[in-house]
């Protein structure tokens, strides 16, 4: 079967984004696809490459990294709630004339109609909030 | 054939974005033509009522909400209880172009769907 | 039928009360994050008489002890309920 996850909550911040990970893990595991993983409001922050937690907490960010190598994940973050929070590839930076870009390797920028064609497709949709 | 699908909304306006980033998202999938039912619940009813938020610096939620019967969501849900919970005179709710429908039974409504999502 | 999450303890705002008000008969309740607060004592809701789970890891985590009419069970499980229901709703913040 395929999975949608929707990820609304910060990293370190609410446990919506740990919630979603131990999700996808199961998800995997049992032998079902992800089709997507949609970071949205504040979950767009899950995509920031400059998070540096300390040593003895878990690194979501090297988490999904990880993930989305062993399984080829799409890992799309709303371009347009990344934004205004200063989530930024290095062409919208280039673009939108800001001195960084913070955007993860593994993780794409994308409009919201990634987040519909996937609610459209998938065979299940799931939310994990702030 | 595509999954059905319900958008949600039981955030206020303002103190969460939330509720505006629900509506861009409900546009979004309409503009793809997955056009969603939409059911406004909880504290969501109060994106309906009439909103003057320019010495907030914010754009009018309300004013933004009347986009969608042009991208083709023509039926607005609104759990009843959920209003008269909170005071909300139910014939006064109303929104330019698109019928107001009040649903008694939300339970009923929303496991008919493929897909929810919720703002 | 429905699959409710809700993530929020049930005193600490809307959730629980909102997913309840939208119940209907045949549908399951998980109670994840700071909601299995709500599944290990009698509170100012009635949680329907079945189909009602906990992650098992979040309330160990906080020490919640589930009530014998919740069903604790695993991410595995989680995704189990997932592919048996549909729509999912969740229910947070």
């Amino acid at each position: 079967m395929q999975f949608t996850l929707v990820v609304y909550g910060a990293p370190h911040s609410s446990e919506g984004a740990a919630t979603a990970l131990r999700f996808a893990r199961a998800t995997l595991a049992a032998g079902h696809s992800i089709y997507r993983v949609f970071f949205y409001a504040d979950g767009v922050h899950n995509g920031s490459a400059l998070a540096a937690p300390p040593q003895d907490e878990q690194d979501l960010l090297g988490h999904w990294q990880s993930l989305q190598q062993d399984h080829a994940l799409d890992l799309t973050v709303c371009i347009a709630a990344a934004q205004r929070r200063g989530l930024l590839s290095e062409s919208e930076a280039n673009r939108l004339e800001k001195p960084s870009a913070n955007l993860a390797a593994g993780f794409s920028l994308a409009g919201l109609g990634q987040l519909a064609e996937a609610a459209a497709v998938s065979d299940r949709l799931i939310s994990f909030g702030g | 054939m595509a999954n059905s699908i319900l958008a949600l909304c039981r955030h206020a306006p303002y103190g969460n974005t939330l509720a505006r980033e629900g509506l861009e998202a409900i546009l979004a999938c309409a503009a793809m033509d997955q056009i969603p039912a939409v059911l406004f619940t909880g504290d969501g009813v109060y994106q309906l009522l009439e909103q003057a938020p320019e010495a907030i610096n914010e754009k009018s939620l309300r004013r933004n909400l009347q986009a969608m019967p042009m991208f083709g969501i023509e039926h607005i849900h609104v759990c009843e209880k959920s209003a008269e919970t909170r005071g909300i005179a139910t014939d006064a709710l109303q929104l330019a172009g698109a019928e107001i429908v009040l649903l008694a039974d939300t339970g009923a409504f929303i496991r008919d769907f493929d897909q929810v999502l919720s703002f | 039928m429905t699959l409710h999450i809700v993530n929020q303890s049930p005193l600490g705002g809307s959730a629980l009360h909102d997913c309840l008000a939208s119940f209907a008969e045949g549908d399951a309740l998980l109670l994840i994050e700071d909601a299995v607060y709500a599944a290990n004592a009698p509170t100012h809701h009635k949680l329907p008489q079945d189909k009602i789970y906990a992650l098992a890891a979040d309330a160990q985590a906080r020490g919640v002890t589930l009530a014998q009419s919740v069903t604790a069970i695993d991410e595995a499980a989680w995704v189990d309920l997932c592919v048996a229901h549909t729509p999912i709703v969740s229910w947070f913040r």
